[in-house]
C-alpha cells in the first residue's frame, strides 16, 4: 500500500507539470495555481498518509521496495525502475512535498505579475518530481536520473528570467558545476557496479564489506560519491554556483537552493552510509571539507550586502554542518539538521521574498532599514528564522546543531576539531544573521525614504511564512537532549547497520550546549552592538580590517582562481585550437580533399570541350585503335 | 558476269555520290547526292538477294528521310558554312591515322580466308524475301521489333516537343 | 555469289571512311547528319552481305532496325537543328558548346 501511494506521490507533480506545459495556450492563472499547487497538495497528503501508515507498523517493518518493471538486464545485473520506501525516504518526501507546498502557495502570489506564470509552475513541478525521484530511487541508476533531472530543473529555474544575462550566466555556471558532480556520482556508481556487481541500494549496502574496510577501493567509491554530493550541496571546492543561483526567483531559491536540492548531497551520504562506513579516511576528509565550508561560507556571509546572497552563503554554511556531521558518522544528526534547515531557511527566504516583493525587487541591505513597521509578517518570519538558524535556545538549530556538535565531540580528534569550528561557526552565524535582521528591520530608513511605501503581503504569501516561522520554533522539539529522540528513533531502522553509533556522553552534551549557547548569545549581542544599538557605529568602523573583509566579500576569490586556473587556460587552448590547429588539421584535410577533387575535375572537364565533332572524332579514333589491335592479332595468328 | 557488272556499277555509284555528299559545299546538292548513294546501295541489296530491304531503302531512306532533309534545307534556306578557322585542324593528322586504322579492317577482310575471294556462295535465296523477314521478325526477333516501335514512338514525341519548344521561343503558343 | 564478300567489305569501308571524313570536315549540322547516313549505309551493306553469306535472316533484321534508328535519329536531329537555328540564326556545330565542361 505504501509503495503504491509513493508511486502516486512521485507521479503527481510530473502529471501536474506536464498538464501545465501541454495546456493549449496560456491557461488562466487560477487554473495554473490549481494544477500546480493541487498536485503538490495531493502529493503531500499522500506522503503524510505513508508516514502515518509507517508509524503504525513496527519499526523493523517500515522498509518497502517496489519495482515497476525491469528496465535493463545484463549479465546477472538488472536495473529495475524501482523505488525504496523507508523512513529516510519518507522523511525526505515530507520535506519536499511539505515545504514545496508552502513555497508553491507563496509563489502563487509572488509570481502573480510575471508573464511566465505557467512556465514557472511547470518547472517547479518538474523540480519536485525530480527531487522525489532522487529520494525515492531504489538503485543508483534512478538516483542518478533524479540527480540529473534536479540539475536540469535547477538550471531552468535559475535561468527563469532568461532576458537577464546574469541569470543565464548563473544558470550555466550551476549546470556546469553540477555536471562535474554528476560525473563523479556516475563514476562512483560504476565502480560500485564493478566491485559489488549491483546497483541496487539494498543489495549494495548489504554487501558493502566486500569493498574491504579502509581499502583504496572504498576510499575511491566514497570520494567519487562525495564529488557528486559536494557539487549538489555546494561544498568546497564546488560551492561557487550557489550564491550566483540567487539570480532565480526567490521562491526558487527557497525551495531548491535552500530547502531541498542542496541537501541532496547530505541525503546521498546518509543513504549510502553503509559504503561511507567502509572508509574512515573518506569520512574524515568529508568532515574536514564540511567544516572548512561552514567556516568559510559563514565569514563570507558576514560581508554580503545582497540579502539573498547572505542567505545563500548561510545555506552553504549550514550544509557544511550537515556534511560535517555525515562525514563524522552522525547521520541522524545530519538529517535532523537537514529537516530543521528546510524549515528555517525556507522561512528566511520567503520572508526575504516578501521584502523584495514589497520593495519592488530591491535586494541590497544598503537600501533597507526600519522595515519593522511596514512588514510585520516578514519581520516575524525573519526573526523566527534568525533565532532558529542561530540556534537560540528553544529554536530549531539549538537542538539540531547541538546534536551535530555533541556527536562530533564523541567522534575522536577530528570530531573535536570539527566541534571547535562548529562552535565558532555558530558564533558567526548568529552575527551575520542578526546583522541581516537588524539592518533590514531596525535602524533608520535609507536616506530619502522609500519611493513607494513597502506594501504588506497578502495571505498567499503570509501564511507560508507564518507556518514556517512557527515550525522554526516548535520543529526542534521533535528531538530534545535528555528528553526524547524522535528523529533518531524514526531513522533507526535505516541506520541499524551503523557499526559504531556515536553516543555523546552527558558531559559532552552539556559542554556543547554551554559553549554553543554562549556563542549564539555572544554573536547576537555583538550584532546588536554593531548594527542596532547605534546605527552610526557601523559606518565609523568601516575602516577596520578592510583587507580581510574585502577578501571575504569576494568569497575568498574562488571565482577568480577558477577563472585563472581553468577558464583562461581553457579559453587560450580553444584559441590555439581554433586559430592554429583547426585550419591546418581537420579543416585542412577537408579543404585539401576538396581542392584535390576540384583540380582533378578541372583537368578531366577539359575533355568536355562542348565541341561536338571532337566527340565523334574520339569515337572514330577508338574504332581505329580497335581496328589496329585486331589487325595485329589477326596477323599474329596468321 | 551480270552480277559483277551490276556490283561494279553500284559500287562506283555509291562511292562517287558519297564523295559528292562529303565535298559539296551546297547542302541541297549534298542531300541530292545522298539520294544517289542510297539508290546505289539499294541496287547492291538486290544483288545480295534482299529485295525487301532494297524496297525499304528506296521508300524509307531515299523517299522519306532525304525528303525530310530537303524540307529542312528548304525551310532554313541555303546557307554556306560560316567561314573561319576549323578548330579540328589540329586533329586532322590524327584523323588520317584513324582512317588508316579503319583501312586495317579492309586488309583483314581481304586476308580472311572465310570471306575472301573464292568462297562459294550459298544456294538458299530465300533469306531476303518479305515472308522470311516477317517470320523472323515476329518470332525470334520480337523484342527487336517491339524495340523499334518504341524508338519510333519516342522519336515522334520528342520531335513534337522540340517543335513546340521552338514555336514558344518565337512567341507563339 | 560471284562477287566475293571481301569486295563488299572494301566498299563498305570506303563509304564509312567517306562518312567519317564528312563528320570531321563539315560544320553544318545538316551535312553532319547526311554523313552519318552515309556511315549507317556502309554498315547496312555489311549486314545484308553477311546475312547473305551466312544464310541468316538476322542480318536483314539488324539492317531494318538500323533503318528505324536512322529515321528516328534524323527526326530528332533535324528537330534540334531547327530549334537551334531559330534561337541562334547560325548553323555551326562548333558554336553549340554550352555543355562545355
Amino acid at each position: 500500500m505504501q509503495t503504491t501511494l509513493a508511486w502516486f506521490v512521485l507521479v503527481l507533480p510530473l502529471l501536474g507539470g506536464i498538464t501545465l506545459i501541454a495546456w493549449p495556450g496560456e491557461p488562466p492563472r487560477a487554473v495554473t495555481r490549481l494544477i500546480g499547487i493541487g498536485s503538490i497538495l495531493i502529493a503531500f497528503a499522500l506522503a503524510v498518509t505513508i508516514f502515518v501508515s509507517l508509524l503504525m507498523n513496527a519499526p523493523d517493518d517500515r522498509t518497502f521496495t517496489s519495482g515497476l518493471y525491469e528496465w535493463i538486464s545484463i549479465g546477472g545485473t538488472s536495473l529495475d525502475l524501482s523505488i525504496l520506501v523507508d523512513p529516510l525516504s519518507v522523511m525526505m518526501l515530507l520535506i519536499i512535498t511539505g515545504v514545496g507546498l508552502l513555497i508553491h502557495l507563496f509563489s502563487a502570489e509572488y509570481m502573480q505579475n510575471d508573464r511566465d506564470y505557467r512556465r514557472f509552475f511547470a518547472e517547479m513541478n518538474l523540480f519536485v518530481f525530480s527531487m522525489l525521484l532522487l529520494v525515492l530511487a531504489g538503485n543508483f541508476f534512478f538516483l542518478i536520473v533524479g540527480w540529473g533531472f534536479v540539475g536540469l530543473a535547477s538550471y531552468l529555474l535559475i535561468g527563469f528570467w532568461y532576458e537577464r544575462p546574469a541569470a543565464v550566466a548563473a544558470a550555466k555556471k550551476a549546470f556546469v558545476m553540477n555536471v562535474i558532480g554528476d560525473a563523479g556520482l556516475v563514476l562512483g556508481a560504476l565502480l560500485i557496479l564493478r566491485q559489488l556487481g549491483t546497483l541496487d541500494f539494498q543489495q549494495a549496502f548489504a554487501n558493502a564489506d566486500q569493498l574491504g574496510a579502509n581499502s583504496g577501493t572504498a576510499l575511491a567509491v566514497c570520494l567519487l560519491l562525495f564529488v557528486g554530493a559536494a557539487a549538489k550541496s555546494a561544498q568546497i571546492p564546488l560551492h561557487t554556483w550557489l550564491p550566483d543561483a540567487m539570480e532565480g526567483p526567490t521562491p526558487v531559491s527557497a525551495l531548491i537552493h535552500a530547502a531541498t536540492m542542496v541537501t541532496a548531497g547530505v541525503y546521498l551520504i546518509v543513504r549510502c552510509h553503509a559504503l561511507f562506513q567502509m572508509s574512515e579516511l573518506a569520512g574524515q576528509i568529508i568532515a574536514v571539507i564540511g567544516a572548512a565550508t561552514l567556516l568559510m561560507a559563514a565569514t563570507v556571509a558576514l560581508q554580503q550586502v545582497d540579502i539573498k546572497r547572505v542567505l545563500a552563503w548561510s545555506t552553504v554554511s549550514q550544509i557544511g554542518y550537515m556534511i560535517m556531521a555525515a562525514g563524522l558518522g552522525a547521520y541522524s544528526a545530519a538529517m535532523f539538521h537537514l529537516l530543521m534547515h528546510a524549515f528555517f531557511k525556507a522561512c528566511l527566504f520567503l520572508a526575504a521574498g516578501i521584502i523584495i516583493h514589497a520593495l519592488h525587487d530591491e535586494q541590497s541591505l544598503n537600501k533597507m532599514g526600519g522595515l519593522k513597521k511596514y512588514l510585520r509578517v516578514a519581520y516575524f518570519g525573519m526573526a523566527m528564522g534568525c533565532l532558529a538558524i542561530a540556534g537560540f535556545p528553544g529554536f530549531d538549530a539549538f537542538f539540531s546543531k547541538d546534536d551535530i556538535l555533541a556527536t562530533a565531540l564523541a567522534a575522536g580528534p577530528v570530531g573535536v576539531a570539527c566541534w571547535i569550528i562548529g562552535v565558532v561557526g555558530a558564533f558567526i552565524t548568529a552575527l551575520y544573521m542578526f546583522r541581516l535582521l537588524f539592518r533590514a528591520f531596525f535602524g533608520p530608513e535609507p536616506s530619502g525614504g522609500y519611493a513607494h511605501a513597502p506594501h504588506p503581503s497578502k495571505w498567499w504569501m503570509a501564511v507560508p511564512v507564518i507556518i514556517l516561522g512557527v515550525l522554526s520554533l516548535v520543529g526542534g522539539w521533535i528531538q530534545v537532549p535528555f528528553g526524547w529522540t524522535g528523529i533518531s528513533d524514526w531513522l533507526a531502522p535505516v541506520l541499524a547497520d551503523v557499526q559504531h553509533p556515536l553516543e555523546p556522553s552527558n558531559a559532552q552534551v552539556w559542554l556543547t550546549i554551554g559553549f554553543s549557547t554562549a556563542a549564539v548569545l555572544g554573536g547576537i549581542a555583538l550584532a546588536w552592538w554593531l548594527f542596532a544599538a547605534d546605527p552610526e557605529r557601523r559606518i565609523r568602523l568601516a575602516a577596520v580590517a578592510r583587507g580581510p573583509r574585502e577578501v571575504m566579500r569576494e568569497a575568498y576569490l574562488f571565482d577568480e582562481a577558477y577563472d585563472d586556473v581553468f577558464i583562461e587556460p581553457g579559453r587560450e587552448l580553444g584559441t590555439v585550437l581554433l586559430d592554429d590547429v583547426e585550419p591546418r588539421g581537420p579543416q585542412g584535410l577537408i579543404t585539401g580533399t576538396a581542392a584535390v577533387i576540384r583540380d582533378t575535375a578541372r583537368v578531366v572537364s577539359a575533355s568536355e570541350t562542348g565541341f561536338v565533332r571532337s566527340y565523334a572524332f574520339a569515337m572514330i579514333a577508338g574504332l581505329a585503335v580497335a581496328g589496329v589491335i585486331l589487325a595485329i592479332v589477326v596477323a599474329g595468328v596468321a | 558476269m551480270g552480277e559483277q557488272v551490276t556490283f561494279a556499277i553500284a559500287a562506283i555509284g555509291a562511292v562517287s555520290f558519297g564523295i559528292g555528299v562529303v565535298f559539296f559545299k551546297d547542302a541541297f546538292r549534298a542531300a541530292v547526292s545522298l539520294i544517289g548513294t542510297l539508290l546505289s546501295v539499294a541496287l547492291l541489296f538486290i544483288v545480295l538477294m534482299a529485295p525487301f530491304l532494297a524496297a525499304l531503302q528506296v521508300i524509307v531512306y531515299a523517299g522519306a528521310i532525304v525528303v525530310l532533309f530537303l524540307f529542312v534545307i528548304a525551310y532554313l534556306g541555303v546557307r554556306n558554312e560560316v567561314p573561319g578557322r576549323d578548330r579540328l585542324d589540329a586533329m586532322q593528322a590524327v584523323g588520317w591515322i584513324a582512317l588508316l586504322g579503319i583501312a586495317a579492317f579492309g586488309v583483314i577482310a581481304v586476308l580472311d580466308s572465310t570471306i575472301g575471294p573464292g568462297v562459294p556462295a550459298p544456294t538458299n535465296t530465300d533469306v531476303g524475301s518479305p515472308a522470311a523477314i516477317g517470320h523472323a521478325f515476329l518470332s525470334d526477333h520480337i523484342i527487336a521489333f517491339e524495340g523499334t516501335s518504341l524508338i519510333l514512338l519516342v522519336a515522334a514525341v520528342g520531335a513534337v516537343i522540340l517543335a513546340k519548344r521552338a514555336v514558344q521561343l518565337e512567341g507563339g503558343r | 555469289m560471284t562477287v566475293p564478300m571481301s569486295a563488299y567489305l572494301v566498299l563498305s569501308i570506303v563509304l564509312l571512311g567517306l562518312g567519317m571524313l564528312g563528320v570531321m570536315r563539315r560544320r553544318n549540322p545538316l551535312l553532319l547528319l547526311l554523313s552519318i547516313e552515309l556511315m549507317l549505309n556502309a554498315g547496312n551493306i555489311l549486314l545484308i552481305g553477311f546475312s547473305r553469306q551466312w544464310d541468316d535472316p538476322a542480318g536483314q533484321i539488324f539492317a531494318l532496325v538500323v533503318m528505324v534508328v536512322a529515321a528516328a535519329e534524323v527526326v530528332i536531329g533535324l528537330g534540334l537543328v531547327v530549334a537551334v537555328f531559330r534561337s541562334r540564326m547560325n548553323l555551326d556545330v562548333d558554336e553549340m558548346s554550352s555543355m562545355k565542361g
